[in-house]
């Protein structure tokens, strides 16, 4: 095996190459769209960014935006609490996960998407039901990544901590837990992404039935840009604003498992 | 050295052990029948080729595993579970990985029963002391990740030590130092257990190595095992005088010591490296 050491580049120069790609994409979209598309729908950059200007002006974008994050961030809390608690039992108890296992291998491989009807015969159209499916779709990368941290812990940790004198749940508070934690926060991340995927998906499913509006959230924004006015200009601006928030949302959990976690580089 | 003045700290009374082999599903026997008296204040090393059960011993007596029968004893009463009046170095440390050094040496005394009743000054002043005993001044808010494998490893003797416990249990611990440093905590090690303190004021310890010159160096005692199964062959006293320096490795009668305690294992080493040597000339033939 041969190892190539790879030029270092200095911080312009990365930033001017991730962005170089982009920019060539908007300029030749921009060419197209003014010199060959003939059906006046086409999205435009320019007309893109207007639009953004537009939605952020009238509050719209900014308050789906809210609207959608509190649902993401109140699903995510509910599915930490059930999934890491959960996680952490069947991780420590292997009568306890075997008894579980077959029932969560079921439920698992579901789509979040796939439990919309009955979420919305049991919670309506509103906030509960959107808020459910991200915790279901949260849940399972929480519990299994939790599972497998608690379950994979060195069990010589935990043997050199019980010949210090140290009871069984300092033992699961200072020795389990951080041991485990790795694998929770990643699991963490994990679920983050997919809860902010399964946000999208339930809004736009939920459609427009309850309104439109900013309560509909940002998914639901998109469906009525989409049925209403077909403004495939807004539509891509709502696009780009979830995909840059999935974005942002990934770099704030790596920050703070560098934060919580300085022992691992 | 060893007057039976007492009842012993530890003793071991035909103490077996048999496992279930996890790959063969075969019943494997560790130990059998080891009988052994360690007394207040002794130091006790235990040699003998890989397989011979040594570590097995030294679990048994730290509660981490049960015998299959026998019955051993601490303060003449039987061991139920580990403890922290057994302290215990791993081979491989055992370091939480997300805390610093210092608070690897605190650990036992900030979540465990050793830190019982100090106050938080008190256990921090414990700390400090272990961690400038074992020269890690400087180093202390590193992860054990960042440093040697030395390092790591007198972070871990400083643990053991900063628990103050009644009994210390050593598997190996300082077998990857060095041979320099080796000798210099060596030398340490018995200071810190007591060496020029009156016997009722040493620990008692339990000392596991492949190094037969350390044992000599160290011990009171020096446990030869076996292998095949794992058993006791003999126990020798090493009569060199106390505090021991450097110097006594030069005597005539540390050299006749390594000698007869090498002699006792030497068979079965050689016949080790020989049924390795026949199994590679068969799979080559």
């Amino acid at each position: 095996m041969t190892t190539t050491v790879a030029p270092k580049s200095t911080a312009p120069t990365r930033i001017l190459q991730m962005t170089l790609l982009p920019v060539i994409l908007i300029i030749v979209w921009q060419l197209w769209a003014m010199l060959l598309a003939s059906d006046p729908r086409t999205p435009v950059p320019t007309r893109i960014v207007t639009t953004f200007v537009d939605l952020v002006a009238n509050g719209g974008l900014v308050g789906a935006l809210v609207q959608s994050l509190t649902r993401v961030v109140s699903g995510f809390a509910i599915a930490f609490v059930f999934g890491a608690t959960l996680g952490l039992l069947m991780g420590s108890y292997p009568r306890l996960r075997n008894l579980l296992d077959p029932i969560i291998e079921t439920f698992r491989p579901l789509a979040p998407m796939a439990i919309l009807p009955i979420v919305l015969l049991w919670f309506g159209t509103g906030t509960p039901a959107a808020t459910a499916i991200v915790t279901y779709a949260a849940f399972f990368p929480l519990l299994l990544n939790t599972v497998h941290g608690v379950s994979r812990v060195d069990r010589k940790l935990v043997l050199a901590a019980s010949t210090m004198g140290v009871s069984k749940p300092v033992i699961l508070a200072r020795v389990v837990l951080p041991a485990a934690l790795p694998s929770v926060m990643l699991g963490a991340r994990l679920a983050m992404g997919i809860a902010w995927t399964a946000i999208i998906a339930a809004e736009l499913g939920v459609g427009a039935k309850s309104g439109g509006g900013t309560s509909g959230g940002i998914g639901q924004m998109m469906f009525v840009f989409y049925s209403y006015s077909i403004d495939l200009n807004a539509i891509v601006v709502c696009m780009i604003v979830v995909g840059v928030v999935a974005l942002a949302i990934d770099r704030i959990f790596r920050f703070a498992e560098r934060r919580l976690m300085p022992w691992r580089q | 050295m060893t007057k039976q003045t007492s009842t012993p700290k530890v003793r071991l009374r035909n103490v077996s052990k048999q496992f279930v082999a996890a790959r063969t599903g075969q019943l494997t026997t560790a130990v059998t029948d080891v009988n052994l008296d360690i007394q207040t204040g002794e130091f006790i090393c235990v040699v003998g080729p890989s397989g011979c059960g040594k570590s097995t011993v030294m679990n048994l007596i730290a509660g981490l595993d049960t015998a299959t029968s026998g019955s051993i004893e601490a303060n003449s009463a039987p061991i139920q579970g580990p403890g922290a009046d057994r302290g215990v170095m791993f081979q491989d440390y055992a370091l939480m990985p997300w805390m610093s050094f210092h608070d690897n040496i605190g650990f036992g005394l900030n979540y465990g029963t050793p830190g019982k009743g100090l106050s938080r000054e008190q256990r921090e002043q414990r700390i400090r002391h272990f961690i400038e005993l074992v020269g890690l001044e400087g180093s202390e808010k590193k992860y054990p990740h960042q440093l040697s494998g030395g390092m790591r490893q007198r972070v871990a003797l400083a643990r053991l030590l900063a628990n103050e416990p009644d009994i210390l249990l050593m598997d190996e611990p300082l077998g990857a130092l060095d041979a320099q440093t080796r000798l210099i905590l060596q030398v340490e090690l018995l200071r810190i257990w007591g060496e020029t303190s009156p016997l009722d004021a040493r620990k008692t310890a339990l000392f596991i190595t492949h190094d037969i010159d350390e044992a000599v160096f160290l011990g009171d005692r020096v446990v030869v095992m076996s292998t095949h199964p794992g058993r006791v062959k003999a126990v020798i006293s090493i009569d060199l005088p106390r505090p021991r320096t450097e110097h006594v490795r030069a005597e005539p009668r540390f050299g006749e010591l390594v000698e007869q305690i090498w002699k006792l294992i030497r068979d079965e080493a050689y016949r080790a490296i020989d049924g390795k040597a026949a199994a590679t000339e068969k799979a080559a033939a």
